[in-house]
């Protein structure tokens, strides 16, 4: 694949880098506006695949609100967040539910669980 | 009753305060929570990156508040739910209503106010045009989303570029609403860069800066509305108008401390942030008043708000059991060049003083703040008014102070 260029904004920490970064489709073949090496292994990974944590809501049963939060344990490639809020609109929850609970165990294949965010008792 | 520390308000602030209030030595410390259950606007705000400082943890809201519920539950400290203060008097005596408690009166040796902030609604930002429904704040529309779980449009514009605004961008995508813009008065974003990036670009959600909304459309919903862009007054420039369709309007233009309790109770106010005058130690300009967290000043993260809220609690408690005098100097700290907002504003000398500065302008270049007396100098990549900066200036440092402390943010 021919060189490309492309523009970030590093979000690794809070200063925010605007990066103009110049690659083969996969990899860095130059980059520049990153003031430390951090921003290398974040352009890297947002090249190859969007790394993100996914955080919603679920529907519960038996509590006093009808959603109670979620997320993912880990980041999940962000092409799939339709898929996972696809499968997460299926699922009702029992009230109680503790934080941490797992809700859905690797979810669609990634190594990463869905699981709870609160602690959501009965009620 | 009688307690040695009354905290006002649950949130990351109050039950910080509440923690470090027992932690301090207070033995009674009763914390007070209009709603049902503890843990404030925390509960709604299900995204992540909250912690990251304080616990180095990327925690969403409800998790950061329940690790704080877990760590007060420990205490001890004493908790009364669905109880709202209707008054506050400037001797310490705090009015409550509760379904379970009755009508209450507490003496309190000392009080944190921690009470939150609320939003900027419509009227406050006067767009013109008609009524209808569909027009909500973005702190609503995610209550509504995140806790009562239903959604507030299809079709949404969002008006301010306030982190909880493009926090909603992303959620409401997710959700299935289509975000056609986020549009922003000023020619910079008023949320976190992170935000900007994560919750709009990762999206396509495109920000249109120096444009705002100059009119609402529809008669019982709202059917759209008109888009223009500003010069560099903040005026609408003729001719700029363009009509956007959508059955959803939300305002992210910004936070308000919420005051009234502290007005009651005769605390200065400052214009500059709409809290309570505060010294380092968290005290407002009415003897063993503290306060901490959003109703002292609107911060950016959550591990601020619990920062002065550790600060709050620590010298309440130290005030209920007499170890801070009652007469003490203590000097103005003033805004200087570049700085809009300033926290604390004045400094007594008990503590070290941790400034947490926003700019008025900004500039993305390194900057020097610089904070006279005692003329310390502290460097910075940037400074921009939608990131708080903070700097600690020592106590030892402070000991030959006489003079109000200047703060000025100025290019290196």
């Amino acid at each position: 694949m021919a060189a490309e260029k492309k523009h970030f904004v590093c979000v690794v920490c809070p200063v925010g880098c605007e990066i103009d970064v110049v690659h083969d489709g996969s990899k860095i073949i130059s980059m520049e506006g990153n003031k430390c090496e951090k921003s290398e292994e974040f352009v890297s990974q947002e090249l190859i695949e969007p790394m993100r944590i996914l955080s919603t809501t679920v529907r519960i049963r038996g509590s006093r609100w009808p959603v109670t939060p979620v997320r993912t344990d880990k980041a999940v490639p962000k092409r799939l967040f339709p898929r996972i809020m696809k499968q997460l609109r299926r699922i009702k929850l029992q009230a109680p539910v503790n934080m941490l609970d797992v809700v859905i165990n690797d979810v669609l294949h990634t190594g990463a669980n869905v699981i709870a965010t609160r602690t959501m008792p009965r009620g | 009753m009688e307690v040695d520390v009354a905290v006002i308000g649950s949130g990351p602030a109050g039950l910080t305060a509440a923690i470090h209030a027992h932690k301090s030595g207070a033995r009674k410390v009763l914390l007070l929570e209009r709603e049902e259950e503890l843990g404030g606007i925390l509960k709604q705000c299900i995204h992540n990156g909250f912690g990251l400082e304080q616990f180095k943890q990327d925690y969403t809201g409800p998790e950061y508040a329940e690790r704080l519920i877990k760590e007060l539950e420990k205490t001890g400290v004493q908790c009364f739910l669905n109880t709202m203060v209707t008054d506050l008097s400037s001797d310490r005596v705090i009015t409550a209503l509760s379904p379970e408690h009755g009508a209450l009166k507490i003496e309190a040796k000392s009080i944190v106010l921690a009470m939150g902030c609320r939003e900027r609604t419509r009227p406050s930002i006067g767009i013109p045009g008609t009524r209808p429904a569909g027009i909500f704040t973005a702190g609503v529309a995610q209550r509504f989303v995140n806790i009562d779980g239903y959604l507030p449009g299809k079709r949404v514009v969002i008006l301010g570029s306030g982190d909880i605004g493009l926090i909603m961008a992303r959620r409401l995508t997710l959700e299935g609403a289509r975000v056609v813009g986020v549009y922003e008065i000023m020619s910079y974003p008023g949320g976190l860069k992170r935000n900007i990036v994560q919750c709009l670009n990762d999206f396509d959600i495109p920000l249109h800066l120096s444009h705002t909304v100059t009119e609402i459309e529809g008669k019982e919903r709202v059917e759209g509305v008109v888009i223009s862009k500003v010069d560099s007054n903040l005026h609408p420039l003729e001719g700029s108008e363009k009509l956007i369709e959508c059955d959803t309007l939300l305002l992210s233009v910004g936070l308000i401390p919420e005051n009234e309790l502290s007005k009651k109770a005769d605390v200065e106010l400052s214009a500059a942030t709409g809290g309570p005058v505060t010294t380092e130690i968290m005290e407002t300009s009415v003897p063993g008043i503290f306060t901490c967290g959003n109703v002292a000043a609107v911060f950016d993260l959550v591990d601020y708000v619990a920062q002065t809220g550790a600060v709050a609690g620590t010298f309440a408690a130290r005030y209920s059991s007499g170890q801070v005098s009652e007469s003490r100097p203590s000097v103005d700290v003033v805004a200087g060049e570049n700085v809009r907002v300033l926290f604390p504003q004045r400094c007594g000398f008990q503590d070290d003083l941790v400034l947490f500065i926003r700019a008025a302008e900004p500039v993305e270049k390194p900057v020097t703040i610089e904070v006279t007396p005692p003329g310390s100098k502290i460097n910075r990549l940037y400074a921009r008014p939608n990131e708080m900066l903070r700097v600690k200036i020592p106590k030892e440092k402070l000991a030959e102070v006489k003079q109000p402390i200047r703060v000025s943010i100025r290019e290196k």
